[in-house]
């Protein structure tokens, strides 16, 4: 993530205090102003929605399938490679419209499909602890001693008036592009980054810890999430890991997102939102003054971390599923997961195909029995065109900025648009 | 597409080390292809045995392990014939690690399971192996303070999900 370029530098030179504190503020008023727009946005989004059909879904899935994909990453055919992993796990199990099995290789523990959970589990928490452990020594973990508090003063007057731009800035970029299928955080909070680095004043700090680098990209990751609710409740359609596995947990809950939620559950997302509002304040009240405790996690030795999270991971499957076959199942996910980081696959399409493709594969069959299997409404409306369309059009752009910043010679920017950030 | 990170010339940049067409991922291509195959192959006999039709189950399957396979193929491509990549220079990566820490995941899975040793003696032993394993300095420096943190959260996990959350974990040998 961009912050933790500029952030790291700044904790270096014992500005812990200040980045912490600048990233929090910034993300209470990207988050404040973005849950505005969604307020204000949401109805009008549902009342659209609401026009949508079968085929509509199906496209609007592909796309922001294929539009994660393209977008993260720094390999097309890796990130179509870990999206078709991704669906090919979502197959697994008793097909929700005939009941027949599918890839369970005769094993009832695998006729209910394979859990959300662990996968994330076992992709995230097991995989990336093997991956470190493959690594040793790697990660310096020295941090500069904090520079002497003034009391409430997390930010000196200059930091200030550095800050509050980015933060506004970067407010801007988060929101649209959160609401878009383009992969949640990574674009605007990269998009913020570049920004700051080639306008700011203090351009010559960058890569040295600038605060304006720790600010925007931080606004920037806040507001996009506003930005994600927009399609996840009144489409269904989640458009970033974060966004499916919140429309896992409304599954859980037997709430469906989609152009109805607002009239059938309008109380429930009201108060969704309603929270949002009060979590940012939350964020803010508890963030600045335990400022001094998150910078004392920063010391907790790596093997004991680590563990922790191994203990808590197996916890989790365990707890929630009561079967060793789920934990020894997340497990293998995780020696998965292990290889894909090594050799640089994104992790973000496995959860999305995951999550996207029963969804995906459902609306397309319903598609096809309402037209007696005729191909010609996934091109008779409008609508349906433009979506398809722009999911080609997802899988050629990327190579656009990806080039000119390589052009440039420019191998900071290259590195941060490569880079993946699960 | 390619799978070039660094297209400097090799041996002028610091921080980098030369390093050929690596071998693992052109194996890992290998295995992503042949595993691809059987899934198509599996799916295939499902079409044939139940029979296919665009809104049935059976298109999917074919749908996505065929673009496993073809993709697959295209990894493998690209792996052979990749220019020779710069690799920042990473500690000399290891494989024992990761596969001690498996193996320890497992036992501590199979013994939680199959044996009445219980959550909280398993979970500190397993602490402790991990942190040991994961850890650099000599274990000596370190083995009191694991201890006393293994314990500490195993037992701490344990009543917390047995006694408030309702959550069965195996109680084993401990009187508790």
């Amino acid at each position: 993530m961009a912050t933790s370029i500029e952030g790291y530098q700044m904790a270096r030179r014992g500005r812990a205090r200040a980045a912490l504190a600048t990233a929090a503020i910034g993300s209470f008023v990207a988050g404040t102003i973005s849950t505005v727009l969604l307020s204000v946005l949401a109805v009008p989004m549902a009342r659209f929605a609401v026009m949508f059909r079968a085929a509509d879904y199906f496209a609007l899935a592909v796309l922001a399938m294929v539009a994660v994909t393209a977008l993260v990453g720094r390999s097309m055919t890796r990130g179509l490679l870990s999206l078709a992993l991704g669906l090919f796990v979502g197959l697994v199990g008793i097909d929700s419209l005939t009941g027949q099995a599918r890839f369970t290789f005769g094993s009832v523990n695998l006729l209910d499909g394979v859990n959300i959970v662990v996968v994330i589990v076992g992709l995230f928490a097991i995989g990336e602890t093997l991956h470190l452990a493959s690594r040793p020594h790697d990660v310096p973990s020295t941090v500069a001693p904090l520079e002497p508090a003034r009391g409430f003063a997390w930010l000196t007057r200059e930091d200030w008036r550095r800050s509050w731009r980015p933060w506004l800035r970067g407010t801007a970029l988060g929101f649209p592009f959160g609401a878009l299928p383009s992969g949640g955080a990574e674009l605007p909070t990269f998009l913020s980054y570049t920004y700051e680095s080639k306008r700011s004043k203090h351009r010559d700090e960058f890569g040295e810890g600038a605060i304006e680098g720790v600010a925007g990209p931080e606004a920037a990751n806040n507001a996009s999430f506003s930005g994600v609710l927009v399609p996840l409740l009144t489409l269904g359609i989640p458009t970033s890991a974060t966004a499916a596995v919140m429309l896992a947990a409304f599954q859980i809950f037997n709430v469906q997102p989609g152009p109805d939620l607002f009239d059938e559950g309008g109380a429930l997302v009201w108060a969704l939102i309603a929270s949002l509002y009060l979590g940012n304040v939350l964020l803010l009240l508890l963030n600045l003054p335990l400022i001094r405790l998150w910078v004392k996690v920063l010391q907790i030795p790596r093997p004991v971390l680590y563990s922790g999270i191994l203990v808590f991971a197996t916890l989790g499957v365990y707890a929630v599923s009561g079967s060793v076959f789920q934990v020894l199942l997340a497990y293998a996910i995780g020696v998965v997961g292990f290889f894909m980081r090594r050799y640089d696959f994104p992790i973000a399409p496995v959860i999305l195909g995951l999550i996207l493709g029963p969804m995906m594969e459902e609306q397309f069959r319903r598609a096809l029995s309402l037209s007696n299997g005729d191909f010609g409404v996934f091109v008779s409306r409008p609508l349906t065109v433009v979506l398809l369309s722009l999911a080609v059009l997802a899988l050629v752009v990327p190579y656009t900025p990806r080039l000119l910043a390589r052009g440039r010679g420019d191998r900071v920017l290259a590195k941060v648009a490569l880079g993946e950030d699960d | 597409m390619s799978a070039v990170v660094d297209e400097s010339p090799q041996g002028t940049v610091p921080g980098t080390v030369p390093s050929g067409r690596p071998l693992g991922p052109r194996i890992a291509a290998v295995v992503v292809l042949l595993a691809g195959a059987g899934m198509l192959v599996r799916a295939i006999q499902d079409a044939v045995q139940h029979g296919l039709t665009v809104d049935g189950p059976r298109l999917a399957p074919l749908i996505v392990t065929s673009g496993w396979v073809v993709l697959g193929g295209a990894y493998l491509a690209q792996s052979w014939t990749a220019e020779p990549v710069r690799r920042e220079r990473a500690p000399r990566a290891s494989w024992f690690v990761p596969a001690a820490l498996m193996a320890a995941l497992v036992g501590y899975a199979l013994v939680l399971e199959y044996t009445v040793l219980g959550y909280v003696p398993a979970t500190a032993v397993f602490f402790v192996a991990a942190a040991r394993l994961l850890g650099d300095r000599p274990w000596r420096a370190v083995i009191l303070r694991d201890a006393v943190v293994a314990l500490a959260l195993s037992l701490v996990i344990y009543v917390a999900f047995t006694r408030f959350l309702d959550i069965q974990l195996p109680a084993g040998v401990l009187p508790i």
